[in-house]
Formats: C-alpha cells, structure tokens, sequence
C-alpha cells in the first residue's frame, strides 16, 4: 500500500503514540510485585491468614493492574479507533 | 464397572490431545485471516423507523448471556431441596459456588447486611463471569455476515467453502475487498455493557449507603460540620481556622471519586477483555500454536475480573455502609494527636 508522506508520519506517530502509552504499565509491574512480595511475607509468618491475604492481594492488585489497563485502553484506541 | 470407566477416560484423553494436535496442525497449514479490530461493537442491523437506532452484535449477546444466566437460576433453583437435603446436580455445584461468595460478603460487609448485598454482588459475578467466558467460545467473532469494503479500505479477499458459505482468506487486499461483521462478541468488550454494570454498581453502593446512614450519609460528601462549629463558637485557633476547609476539600475529593469509580469499573473490565480478545486474534494468527496458552490465560482473567468486579463492588458498599459519623470522630481525634 502506498502512503504519502503525511499519511506515513501520522501512522508512525500513532505507532509510536501507542508503543510509548504502554510504557505506563512500568508503574503498575512494579506495585504488583510489591503487593506480590508483602502477601507472601504476610502468609510466611501467618499461614493461617493466607485466605484473608489473598482476597485483599488480588483487591489490591486489581487497583495496581487498573492503571496497567488504561495504559492499555489508550494504546488499543490509538492502533484501532483514532483516525 | 469401575475398570471400564477407567479406560473410557484414557480413550478421552488421547482423544483430546488428538484434537489439539489436529487444530495446530491445521492452523499452521491453513492460515487464519486476521479479523477487524472495532473498539465499538459492530453494527448489525438498523433501524431507520427508530431513528436510525442499531442492533450490535455485542447487544445480542448480552441477550444470549441474560437468557444463559436465567436458564442456570432456573435450574439450579429446581435442584434446591427445602428440607435441607443435599441438592443435586447443578444446583450443588451453585451451593458450592455460592457458599463460597456468601461467607466472603458476610466477612466483608457484616451479618447485618450480608442478606441484602449478596444477591448485587452474586448476579454481577455470574453475569460477568458467564460474558467473559463467552468469549472463549468457538464461533464468537468468528461467524456472520461479510460485507463489501468501498472506501478503498485494506480487507480481505474471499474464498468459497461450500456453495453459499464464504470464507475469508489471509491475502489483504484493496480492490475487491470484505471484512467481517460477526453474529457474536462478548458484550464485556464492549464499553456499553461495563460502563452500564458500573453505574449500577456505584448508584446501588450510594443505595446501600443511604439505608445505612439516613441522611448522614451526604455528610461524606457536603462535610460542613466543622466549618459551622466554627462559625458559630468564633474560636479560632491556629488548627481550628485550617481543618473546616480541609474537611470541605476532602468532601469535594470524595464526591469526584464516585465518579471516578464509574470510570475505573468501566475501563477495568472492558481494557482486560477487549485486549485480551486483540491479543487472541493478533497472536493467533502470527502463530496459531499459541492460542492454546493463550485460552488458558483468558479463562483465567475472566474468572478474576468477574470476581474483582464482584469484590469491589462489595468492598464499596462495606465501606458506605459503615456508620461515617463514629469513624470520622475517630479520625478528627488522630490527626489532633499528630498535631
């Protein structure tokens, strides 16, 4: 397919835009491995409250992987919706 | 009896690994043509008598997943034993399920509104669970009508199956071109359905609020106790002038949030699915081995975002529910002792 020069710079941009936009994700990785990390110490020294530790970790972690997942929404808008 | 069962099981088994060796082979052989992506769920039908209203293939399943649900109610609620006898068939499996998301909101919530928030969390989750699961489905968004491309636009060229079933093949091309409009997609792709299950979610959390706290409960949100306190006594210390108008400035923040938990309700659900469908359709025809890892990791977030949509919605009203007025003397008192 050919493209002008303004059509290729405007799809490169939106390549871009989107490639960066899950940079975003960066951020989320982190706090869940954080959260990840404090659960497992939490159950080590308390096995008996691992059912309790785990319903708040996949909570916490929902709210971490959210931030994840705007970065996400962007990234798809920009690929499929953005002319 | 039981030796033969056995051995049936063993045939099944090699059976489905037969299957999945098949359905690679034939994916690599034959290869998959790469279907649109649409953030917006695609039009089926339109209406001009109704205004130019449209039909959408995620509305018709949305339709389909409400009929699955009241179909397994039906049942289960048939396989219910009233005098307390173990129940059967689907109905225990239910009891199980149920059992389980029970004691968790009762935990959560309280005896006192277990009753009453259970029925809210346990329908978002089956309904959520059964959409996502949908998606997994053979067919969805695979089958239904192929249209013609006119603006010039890069589609897909056309086999024929069998006479009056067409296909479409992985050549892209512009003249000539068709794209797929399919009967089925999971309405959790489609921001329709997540950010409408999100207002219900956040204007029942208001409800449960509400009912907890009378009209106490708008004080989270106009919190102007402390400001008249003030205005009226006339004392003002150094604290005492700054804390009213942060307690303004925090009702102001607690008002933007419920709003904000639409939108994060809303994005959470449709950003996991819908890009867990591109992330099938892309991988799956780049390497269509792949799609077996990938179901599995679908199965997977559909379960836990059901039960996160679920959870957080309970969290939510535990938190409205719980009497404001005590827990903010409480905290008034903290911030006194830091200071």
């Amino acid at each position: 397919m050919e493209y002008t020069l303004e059509q290729a710079i405007v799809l490169a941009a939106k390549f871009l835009g989107a490639g960066l936009a899950m940079v975003g994700t960066l951020g989320a990785g982190l706090g869940i491995g954080i959260l990840g990390s404090g659960a497992m110490q939490g159950i080590a020294r308390n096995p008996d409250a691992a059912g309790d530790i785990q319903i708040n970790m996949i909570l916490a972690i929902a709210f971490a992987e959210a931030v994840a997942i705007y970065a996400l929404v962007v990234a798809l808008v920009l690929l499929f919706v953005a002319k | 009896m039981t030796t033969r069962k056995k051995k049936e099981l063993h045939i099944t088994r090699w059976l489905v690994l037969a299957l999945l060796i098949a359905v690679g082979i034939v994916g690599v052989l034959v290869k998959p043509a790469r279907p649109d992506v649409s953030l917006k769920g695609e039009t089926l039908v339109t209406f001009p008598l109704l205004g130019g209203l449209t039909l959408t293939n995620t509305f018709v399943t949305t339709v389909i997943v409400d009929l699955i649900v009241i179909v397994l109610a039906l049942a289960a609620g048939r396989g219910i034993r009233a005098d307390g006898s173990p129940s059967k068939g689907i109905a225990a499996i239910f009891e199980t399920i149920f059992g389980a998301i029970y004691s968790l909101v009762e935990k959560t919530v309280g005896k006192k509104w277990a009753k009453q928030v259970f029925p809210l969390v346990a329908t978002i989750i089956t309904l959520v669970l059964t959409a996502n699961l949908l998606k997994l489905f053979p067919g969805m968004e695979s089958i239904g009508l192929i249209e013609p491309l006119t603006g010039g636009e890069t589609g897909h060229a056309t086999i024929d199956i069998i006479p009056g079933l067409v296909g479409l093949t992985a050549t892209e091309t512009t003249a000539n071109a068709y794209k797929l409009v399919p009967f089925f997609r999971s309405p959790s792709t489609d921001l329709n359905f997540t950010a409408s299950l999100a207002l219900i979610a956040v204007v029942m959390v208001q409800y449960f609020g509400v009912r907890a706290n009378g009209p106490r409960y708008f004080g989270k949100f106009l919190n102007f106790g402390r400001f008249l306190k003030m205005w009226i006594q006339r004392k003002v210390g150094p604290f005492d002038a700054i804390n009213p108008f942060i307690d303004i400035f925090v009702g102001m923040l607690e008002f933007i949030s419920e709003f904000a938990k639409i939108i994060s309700f809303s994005f959470r659900l449709l950003g996991s699915m819908f890009g867990g469908a591109v992330l099938v359709i892309v991988l799956g025809t780049l390497l269509p081995v792949s799609q077996f890892g990938l179901y599995f990791l679908e199965l997977f977030f559909g379960v836990i975002q059901a039960l996160v949509f679920g959870v957080l919605t309970m969290v939510f009203i535990a938190i409205a529910t719980k009497g404001h007025g005590e827990h903010a003397d409480e905290h008034g008192e903290v911030q006194k002792a830091h200071a």
